[in-house]
């Protein structure tokens, strides 16, 4: 297991290798809460101007720019403003979130700081998924450290700013990582999507104003403060600033979380040199999923010798996307029919059921699959899972349907060897697959 | 009129307001656009997205339902896109929907097969194994296929917004997603409303559950016979049989939409019922017994007593009778017998509001859009239940005020802004104060509570912008009524207009008020005579009143304690055998259709009362027909002028009859009594404070309701059975043996379906 930065210094990754650097003791003692200070010397807008120059775009995955988003609540308004932490890191193949939480907690804490300084918000909220029970100890812990120490409460560092923190587990559902779904979840009532507009930055938490900010983003604001948005920026390429955690599995001899700056060249270097290489030298790089599962998975010739750069326009050319950075290596032994086969049954397992093409579609594709895997395959099929993906994808009531048939089309697409293997074989005969 | 806009839909330009939903437009505008979970006055769901359109410069197709139309919007519903996404949605739909429409309760008037022959795909896709559920009954008059459901969640919303219940959730997840209960078992006031609105058979109706066919049945507009709320119903009927209720269709709305309570929906089986008297019968002696006896006898003996008994002939009409009948019987009383003994057997008696009245009634849409709501003591959800489902909206929907002046904390006060918890009996305390603010101090502790809580009142008055209405009924003293409905002063606030909602208790108790003018009071009535002829049963606390005369006539459908001092009993037709009308509480005439033939020998109330005339020698001129009968009301009654049959045609447009509007009264009679019973009350606070539970008094077994079988169950409690797959009206045990509870229905006198034997 790596945790390194490659290509830059270690920003996310300060203190991941820094023993107690999860305490606050360790963390002022390597510059901790300094931006926090410098902040709240700042004008609100500045802060925002800042966050807005370094191109930061939100590391959930959608890539959203923060400093727009920030920049879209009504600051005047009478109602009072949440910041709320989107820790509920489900994306299968992304674990980044959970080692900022588990080693560098105050980081968060001074970005949700800095954050609700910028906003005039009055109380901060973590949102940790059901299974990272074990990391709501810790941040409770480091709140109440920063709390003991004058920076999370009342008059926080002796100024009229005050701001209370909350900690808030899910029960285990993916879609509560959407950050509607986050928010009903979050006040108490089962965790369907809501209805967008009116956006969270406008009515979320509470019907309030709110801003709901991935992990990964939040750390990065004191780094942006410290450094200066330009200069943060620059670290990056000119639309996706800085640097970017992609936590790396699969068939690598060396997976874990590497820091890398964005537009780091390129995809097929990081996995053969940075990565150490297929895990089984004989075996040939066959696919990759670069950012969580929800993304369209690339295949080995969408990568060797392409020299795709690694930021959100570069992976957008290269034939997939930037996502949550969940990095997934796949060499010639998996069968992509059967990966995705699991893949769509994590989203049937996962689909909330508010909406008609997400509940019934990814209950359809899974009996498709299943039918094909069981031997049942017909030359159609190939067409049919096509056209359902086509059916749910734009239609569905949040981006869940559109994560669920994303994997699929690029499959069938990509890799119709595989999927001829299972639709053409035994009965079928000599049927076509039809469109690949 | 709002600010008008222009939208194009598909490349035609309308002027719509501003601020209008999409879909509403695009339908009304004659692009019909389907849709399962868009139900207009309930909170947006867009899950089922069948709705789906193009709107240029938007980058994915849109739900039309979540869409408000803003200026220059170009919108296309028709194209080779929108049809592929709902040919998807259908196919999506039925992808585990059983295709059982032939076995299914729904199929003929499922709204997902009109649906699927509209916008679905011929060729079906889906050849993988359902995911099946099994059908279960989730109360003794719900039943649940959970399999058919397709998640539009209908009718989680209207029990959550509707009844204020949310009795009915979805539980589960994903594909899984079922409709459910709390516990397993649906535990409300069972208003039925989620079958109503429920768009396929995933919810039934458990009492006519696999009786017949929707298109076999002949359907029936008609009004309410239980709630004075006059709600509008649609009667199924088939062979001289009622079937089932349900409401008035969806997109033709009477005044009540498609909202029901659990005795309108449910307790019909009074019609057909084998207990309904079958023919007259005679009492030929005192202490004897009832004799069945020919009409042509009976109308004769009837004819020949009450004449012996010229001037002492009393006459009763009861509130649940039609408009008809209790004008009929009036007309009896003045014109053959001369007198004016004649009364109305309801609980509570109207005429010191309506004389006093002093601002229009209500109706129920005015209550829906007011923004204060005042109710002085009453329980709108158990008696008026479509003016609480209104009053509830109008809170949660629209931000109405509503304040609650109650000695009960009734479970519509968590909706109050201000609950004014009073002592019992100090009611007349409160309308002392709201007429003078002078004794404040002294009012306030006679209703045990702070002289703020006045002060907040009058604030919330004083600050209304838009409608106020004033609901109170017969919790108050006649004397704090007519002072208060001779007071929409004392309620006047900024622009607002004042409007009255009386709190009648039976579906005709406005009628019989306005027709029965002159009348004395029962117990009046009762002592004076020394005959009487009846129409419908008294209430039973009253009948001991009834021992010592020398000769009762009573028009009924069942043997009652009434009945038990009659001398003559003639069949009377229930409300599915005749033509007429009833008066709602917010002054609405509405229709009462002929379903069936009427059942047995019975006939209609005012053509009894009119063949005895006739034995008396009077001729009333109707000529056999309800419509010269309502002509001859409308010819006498000056609320009722130039009323006919054909203008109370169309029940989505009800016509209000003109209650007079009295000027300011000299009350100081009236304030004397209030001030000395006020001052008779006790200073010390003496609070009820259980909240009743809702549907104590729904499911109360009465005369008629008692004739369901479904309702012993509810009135004792809706035992939750042991296994909820079968019909807990039979259960049986694993063995094979009839459960218990199914002997004391039985025991009850419930029909032969209960008595189903079953050999293993």
């Amino acid at each position: 297991m790596e945790i390194k930065a490659i290509g830059c210094e270690p920003l996310q990754l300060k203190r991941m290798h820094i023993k107690d650097g999860h305490t606050l003791k360790v963390y002022q003692e390597t510059g901790g809460y300094e931006s926090l200070k410098k902040a709240m010397n700042m004008s609100q807008d500045d802060i925002i101007n800042e966050v807005k120059a370094s191109a930061l775009r939100g590391r959930g995955g959608a890539g959203f720019p923060t400093g727009m988003k920030w920049s879209f609540v009504p600051r005047q308004s009478p109602k009072p403003k949440y910041v709320v932490c989107n820790a509920d890191e489900s994306e299968p193949g992304t674990f980044k979130d959970r080692y900022l939480l588990e080693r560098d907690p105050h980081a968060l804490i001074e970005g949700m700081l800095i954050a609700a300084f910028a906003l005039g918000a009055a109380a901060c909220y973590v949102y940790f998924r059901g299974e990272y029970r074990y990391l709501i100890d810790i941040m409770d812990k480091a709140i109440d450290e920063a709390r003991a120490a004058d920076i999370v409460g009342k008059n926080i560092l002796g100024s009229d700013f005050s701001c209370e923190f909350f900690t808030h587990t899910g029960a285990g559902a993916y879609i509560c990582g959407e950050e509607t779904a986050l928010l009903s979840s979050l006040e108490g009532y089962r965790g369907h999507p809501r209805m967008k507009p009116p956006f969270p930055a406008i009515e979320g938490l509470y019907a309030c104003p709110t801003v709901v900010n991935n992990v990964e983003t939040l750390t990065a604001v004191p780094q942006i403060i410290e450094m200066g948005g330009k200069a943060w920026q620059e670290l990056g390429t000119e639309k996706s600033g800085g640097t970017k955690l992609w936590s790396v599995s699969g068939h690598v001899k060396k997976p874990g979380v590497y820091e890398l700056p964005m537009g780091y060249k390129d995809l097929e270097k990081f996995i053969m040199e940075d990565c150490g290489g297929m895990l089984r030298d004989d075996k040939k790089l066959k696919a990759v999923i670069p950012g969580g599962s929800s993304v369209y998975i690339m295949n080995a010739e969408q990568i060797v010798g392409k020299g795709v750069t690694m930021d959100y326009e570069g992976l957008v050319v290269g034939g997939s996307m930037v996502g949550s950075g969940g990095f997934i290596v796949m060499d010639e032994t998996v069968d992509v029919m059967e990966s995705t086969k699991n893949l769509t049954e994590f989203y049937k397992h996962e689909s909330c059921g508010w909406c008609t093409p997400c509940r019934e579609g990814t209950d359809w594709l899974v009996k498709i699959f299943n039918r094909i895997s069981e031997g049942g395959g017909r030359p159609e099929d190939a067409q049919l899972l096509l056209d359902i993906c086509d059916n749910i994808e734009g239609k569905s009531f949040c981006p869940l349907g559109d994560a669920a048939a994303w994997p699929i089309q690029s499959a069938v697409k990509r890799f119709p060897e595989d999927f001829k293997k299972w639709l053409l074989n035994k009965t079928n005969g000599n049927g076509v697959v039809a469109n690949i | 009129m709002s600010e008008l806009i222009k939208v194009t839909i598909n490349e035609q330009d309308f002027e719509v307001e501003k601020g209008a939903r999409l879909i509403d437009v695009c339908r009304e505008k004659g692009f019909n656009i389907p849709s399962f979970c868009y139900y207009s006055d309930l909170a947006l769901q867009a899950s089922c997205r069948m709705c789906l359109v193009r709107i240029e410069k938007m980058p994915k197709l849109q739900t039309s339902c979540t869409i408000t139309c803003t200026d220059g919007m170009i919108v296309t519903t028709q194209s080779e896109e929108i049809e592929k996404a709902q040919r998807a949605m259908s196919e999506f739909l039925l992808a585990n929907h059983p295709l059982d429409c032939p076995v299914c309760d729904r199929g003929g008037e499922c709204e997902l097969q009109e649906m699927i022959f509209d916008w679905g795909d011929v060729e079906e896709r889906f050849t993988e194994k359902k995911n099946v559920e099994p059908e279960k009954f989730l109360s003794p008059i719900v039943a649940n296929d959970p399999q058919r459901c397709i998640v539009c969640k209908r009718c989680t919303r209207v029990c959550d917004e509707w009844m204020g219940e949310d009795a009915i959730e979805a539980g589960n997840r994903g594909v899984n997603t079922v409709i459910g209960t709390y516990g397993g078992w649906l535990n409300c006031s069972q208003c039925g409303n989620c079958i109503e609105v429920c768009p396929t058979g995933t919810l039934l109706d458990g009492v006519y559950r696999h009786e017949t066919r929707p298109w076999e049945l002949d359907q029936t507009i008609t009004t309410d016979v239980y709630g004075s709320d006059g709600m509008q119903l649609s009667i199924g009927s088939r062979g001289g049989l009622v079937h089932r209720i349900v409401a008035r269709d969806r997109y033709v709305n009477g005044l009540n939409g498609e909202f029901l309570d659990v005795k309108a929906r449910f307790a019909h089986e009074f019609v057909n019922h084998p207990d309904r008297i079958k023919t007259p019968l005679i009492r030929y002696k005192k202490g004897g017994k009832l004799i069945p006896a020919t009409w042509d006898e009976a109308i004769h003996f009837v004819g020949q007593k009450l004449t012996e008994s010229g001037k002492n002939v009393g006459v009763v009409a009861s509130p649940r009778l039609t408009n008809e009948a209790i004008f009929t019987l009036k007309r009896f009383a003045k014109e053959v017998v001369g007198t004016d003994n004649y009364a109305v057997s309801d609980r509570y008696d109207l005429s010191v509001f309506f004389d006093n009245l002093s601002a229009p009634l209500a109706t129920h849409k005015e209550i829906r859009k007011a923004k204060t709501l005042v109710l002085i003591g009453g329980e709108p959800e158990e008696e008026q239940t479509f003016t609480a489902k209104q009053m509830r909206q109008a809170v949660r929907n629209d931000g109405a005020k509503l304040i609650i002046v109650n000695h009960t904390p009734i479970r519509l006060s968590a909706q109050a802004s201000q609950f004014i918890h009073i002592n019992p009996n100090s009611y007349d305390a409160f309308v002392l104060a709201l007429t003078d603010s002078a004794n404040d101090d002294a009012n306030a502790k006679k209703l045990g509570i702070e002289t703020k809580d006045l002060a907040d009142f009058r604030q919330t008055l004083s600050e209304t912008e838009g409608d106020t209405v004033v609901m109170f009924g017969g919790d108050l003293s006649p004397q704090a009524q007519s002072v208060l409905a001779n007071s929409a002063d004392a309620f006047d606030g900024t622009n607002a207009k004042v409007l009255f909602h009386p709190l009648p208790l039976y579906n005709n108790s406005v009628g019989a008020n306005d027709l029965m003018e002159g009348k004395k009071s029962l117990s009046e009535v009762l002592k004076n005579s020394k005959a009487l002829l009846i129409g419908g049963s008294l209430q039973e606390a009253d009948t001991n009143l009834l021992a010592n005369k020398d000769f009762i006539v009573v028009q009924e459908l069942f043997e009652t304690e009434t009945t038990k001092y009659a001398d003559v009993v003639l069949p009377a037709a229930s409300f599915a055998e005749v033509d007429g009308t009833f008066t709602n509480n917010t002054g609405f005439v509405q229709r009462v259709r002929q379903a069936i033939e009427p059942v047995n020998q019975s006939k209609a109330d005012w053509m009894i009362t009119t063949l005895i005339a006739r034995e008396m020698g009077a001729d009333f001129g109707y000529n056999f027909s309800a419509t010269m009968v309502f002509k001859a009301i409308a010819d006498s009654v000056s609320a009722y002028e130039g009323l006919r049959y054909p203008a109370l045609k169309d029940e989505s447009k009800p016509v209000q009859v003109k209650h007079a509007i009295s000027a300011k009264k000299d009350l100081s009679k009236e304030f004397d009594v209030l001030k000395s019973n006020v001052e008779k009350l006790s200073d010390e606070a003496n609070k009820l404070t259980a909240t009743p539970r809702v549907g104590h008094k729904l499911h109360r077994l009465t005369t008629l309701t008692s004739k369901t079988a479904q309702f012993h169950l509810l009135a004792h409690g809706n035992p939750k059975p042991e296994n909820l797959l079968v019909s807990p009206l039979v259960q049986f045990n694993l063995d094979g043996t009839p459960r218990t509870e199914t002997a004391d229905a039985a025991a009850v006198g419930v029909t032969d379906r209960i008595n189903l034997k079953v050999e293993y």
